[in-house]
């Protein structure tokens, strides 16, 4: 038939028809061949993260020894855990982590980044190598470093402490006194975990096109002026990735607190990791070990949303 | 036709003459065991023992292939933990401590009973009880730890000071030691474990060897008044300065190297150290081993002593059909030809001349026991033992208050053994 300006058209009904029967043969033959591709990272993400997941909620539901039934306590195992100095310690101590992680580290790398490429030269390649070398560094290597340089009567402090006849620097027990020893363990983690956000800072920073550099200089700003007003907006969103990156490292933060000080001395060191690995290979206590993993798992899926959301709302400077 | 049946004869000769060939295989093969163990057989002096061990065992019985696994610390423990949980992967037999973490495995049917083959083995009754769980006989302990008094006696004699037979002579000697400038005990609680040593003994001082003995039976508390004395009485030392100025930083490493050195004048730990302190590569000066000393007035005797299995060792129940080898091996392990190799540790072995003066006294000591009260941490099931150790670090605390910390550990104690009666 034809429609008010001559050209032929085919009836509404037809149409539709012609539609659902093209739409009926593509929909089969697509979804089937999307399942073949998909099926084995879903096979891999149940086997390997669901599961686990699922397995790890319901451990922490019982009481288990690993020898033997495991039995149903319901949630008595997060009762007992809460009620626990141990466990109310590594909790504080890991969002403190966190915390002076957000506020010490990342200002650190990103002044050490800033600083490298405003005042860039010949050693700045060395530097930035020399900086990363120590975030590669396996974590026994640098837990055996902190634990000779904080070491009381013959490592390096106290040795120096000793040539200088600085007594009040010798009779500081730096992994010792559970005042301090967070601190000391902090200060080798500093060390170590600032390399990465440092050369990711400097790439970032590196991408600032030269326009806006030279503007800035022609408009007479300082160099505390452009990073204030330019390069920390631009280096915003990897600043964002750090803290996150920091945060969820720092409620999962093992290594060096159980290498240097295992989590002491009187749990001024120890985390939440530390406790799961403690009551699961240590106690025996696979469903409160579970209940810990439980505990860390919502703790970062917090912390990451809420991160994300915070980023939305401020956006994207690019 | 003829040519058929002659393939067919010649085929069915070949078949019977493999067959005979695979039998004669199989039965010549010797039966494989395999042991885990801690230490390398090398030549590491400490390691002198399960060197003999191995090599001996080994020439000794060619019928069998002895496949011997040195896993280390804790590599030894971690991994054992781990088969025993799955059930799968186990070892025939494998190097253990006994008391209740031995316990644990037996209950759940992991181990082998070797009651009848072991029972009239000669050796120790505290040994042989260390290998035991609820009336059935595992393994065996060629080798068994006190707790005692090392002493650098180079030290006493050069100040004239007599090895202290009580709490009060012990404080007025560690009080001069201090006063001269020589911490008066090492002790690595950094490390927390070795903690226990003194702590066990002034716990009995006050409350008598049964102390223990009740509250782990729920017949007691582990926040009563001995377990509180003792833990105050401690954190009194503490803050006298007795184990120096940073006790918390001191590993067990260190310790041994203070009393080595002379830098610290007394040590009370396991007689597993008797080989270190005996060896005059590691140290130049001379030192001894006494029974802890008596606190006056208190229920403790000087015969009440803490122990442990040193070296021992446990079979599967995976070796169930091969328990001629098992015993053998384990006889092995309890025969003064290895025995006789070790260099320091008391061996549970009679007729097993001790390798030093050291190792003597510390014999004599073991000698005149009366009661032997293992090792809290092997006598406790494990979920209670590093909470344990966790909670005597407070003792190294001054303003801790140790009543709060036990009565923390009994509630613990509690969840998992029931309330105290």
């Amino acid at each position: 038939m034809k429609n008010g300006t001559g050209v032929h058209v085919l009836p509404q009904t037809t149409i539709l028809h012609r539609r659902k029967r093209e739409k009926k043969k593509r929909d089969w033959n697509s979804i089937i061949f999307q399942a073949i591709f998909l099926l084995p990272a879903i096979a891999f993400l149940l086997v390997f993260m669901y599961y686990p997941i699922e397995e790890t909620f319901r451990i922490s539901l019982t009481r288990s020894v690993g020898l033997g039934d495991a039995d149903f306590i319901g949630f008595q195992n997060y009762s007992r855990l809460f009620a626990s100095t141990e466990f109310r310690a590594g909790f504080m101590n890991v969002l403190a982590w966190a915390f002076w992680s957000i506020v010490i580290q990342i200002p650190l790398a990103f002044f050490i980044a800033f600083s490298l490429t405003a005042y860039r030269n010949r050693l700045t390649g060395t530097l930035r190598a020399v900086y990363y070398l120590a975030s590669v560094m396996p974590s026994a290597i640098v837990a055996m470093l902190g634990r000779f340089i904080f070491a009381p009567r013959f490592g390096v402090i106290a040795s120096l402490a000793e040539a200088l006849n600085w007594t009040w620097l010798g009779r500081i027990d730096f992994l010792g006194n559970p005042d301090i020893a967070f601190w000391s363990v902090f200060a080798v983690a500093t060390w170590t975990y600032t390399g990465f956000p440092i050369v990711y800072f400097m790439a970032n920073i590196e991408q600032i096109p030269m326009e806006i550099r030279e503007s800035a200089q022609l408009d007479g700003a300082t160099q505390g002026q452009y990073a204030r007003y330019i390069v920390i907006p631009w280096v915003s969103y990897a600043i964002r990735i750090v803290a996150i990156i920091s945060t969820v490292g720092s409620l999962k933060l093992f290594d060096l607190p159980w290498l240097i000080t295992s989590g002491g001395p009187v749990h001024a060191t120890t985390t939440l990791a530390i406790i799961l690995y403690k009551q699961g290979f240590v106690n025996w206590q696979y469903g409160r070990a579970a209940a810990v993993g439980v505990v860390i798992f919502l703790l970062s899926l917090i912390f990451t949303v809420a991160q994300f959301s915070i980023q939305r709302k401020g956006g994207d400077v690019n | 036709m003829f040519r058929s049946k002659a393939v067919v004869f010649v085929t069915l000769l070949l078949l019977v003459s493999l067959c005979f060939g695979l039998l004669a295989t199989v039965s010549a093969q010797p039966v494989k065991l395999v042991v885990w163990g801690r230490d390398l057989p090398d030549d590491d002096p400490a390691h002198a023992y399960v060197k003999a061990l191995v090599t001996g065992f080994k020439a000794n019985n060619p019928d069998i292939d002895l496949e011997y696994v040195a896993l280390g610390d804790p590599g030894l423990t971690d991994k054992t933990k781990v088969v025993m949980a799955s059930g799968s992967g186990l070892p025939d037999v494998f190097q253990s401590w006994g008391g209740s973490v031995m316990g644990g495995y037996a209950d759940a049917g992991r181990l082998l009973d070797l009651t009848a083959e072991l029972k009239d083995l000669p050796c120790s009754p505290a040994a042989r009880e260390a290998m035991s769980w609820k009336g059935k006989i595992y393994g065996v302990a060629p080798f068994f730890a006190i707790a005692g008094l090392f002493v650098n006696e180079d030290l006493f004699d050069a100040y004239g000071y007599a090895v202290p037979t009580t709490l009060k002579e012990l404080e007025e000697v560690a009080d001069a030691f201090l006063a001269k400038g020589i911490q008066p005990f090492a002790c690595g609680a950094r490390d927390k474990w070795p903690v226990l040593a003194f702590y066990m003994y002034l716990t009995d001082r006050y409350g008598g060897i049964e102390t223990f003995a009740d509250a782990q039976a729920r017949r007691g508390r582990f926040d009563s008044e001995p377990f509180v004395k003792a833990a105050q009485h401690y954190q009194d030392w503490v803050k006298k300065g007795y184990f120096g100025d940073m006790p918390l930083s001191e590993a067990y490493g260190d310790a041994q190297q203070l009393m080595a050195t002379g830098k610290a004048a007394m040590h009370i730990t396991g007689s597993w150290m008797c080989a270190q302190y005996s060896d005059e590569d590691f140290t130049d000066q001379t030192i001894g081993f006494y029974a802890f000393p008596v606190l006056e007035g208190g229920k403790g005797k000087v015969t009440d002593i803490m122990g442990q299995t040193d070296i021992g060792f446990a079979a599967t129940h995976v070796a169930a059909d091969k328990k001629e080898a098992v015993v053998r091996f384990l006889k092995y392990t309890m025969d003064p030809e290895p025995c006789a190799a070790e260099p320091g540790r008391i061996c549970s072995v009679p007729g097993v001349p001790s390798p030093s003066r050291l190792n003597e006294m510390a014999s004599a000591v073991f000698g005149t026991a009366e009661v032997v009260q293992f090792w809290w941490d092997q006598d406790l099931p494990p979920m209670l033992t590093a909470p344990l150790n966790d909670a005597m670090q407070n003792f190294f605390i001054p303003d801790a208050d140790v009543k709060s910390v036990l009565t923390e550990y009994e509630w613990l104690v509690e969840d998992h053994l029931g309330p105290a009666k």
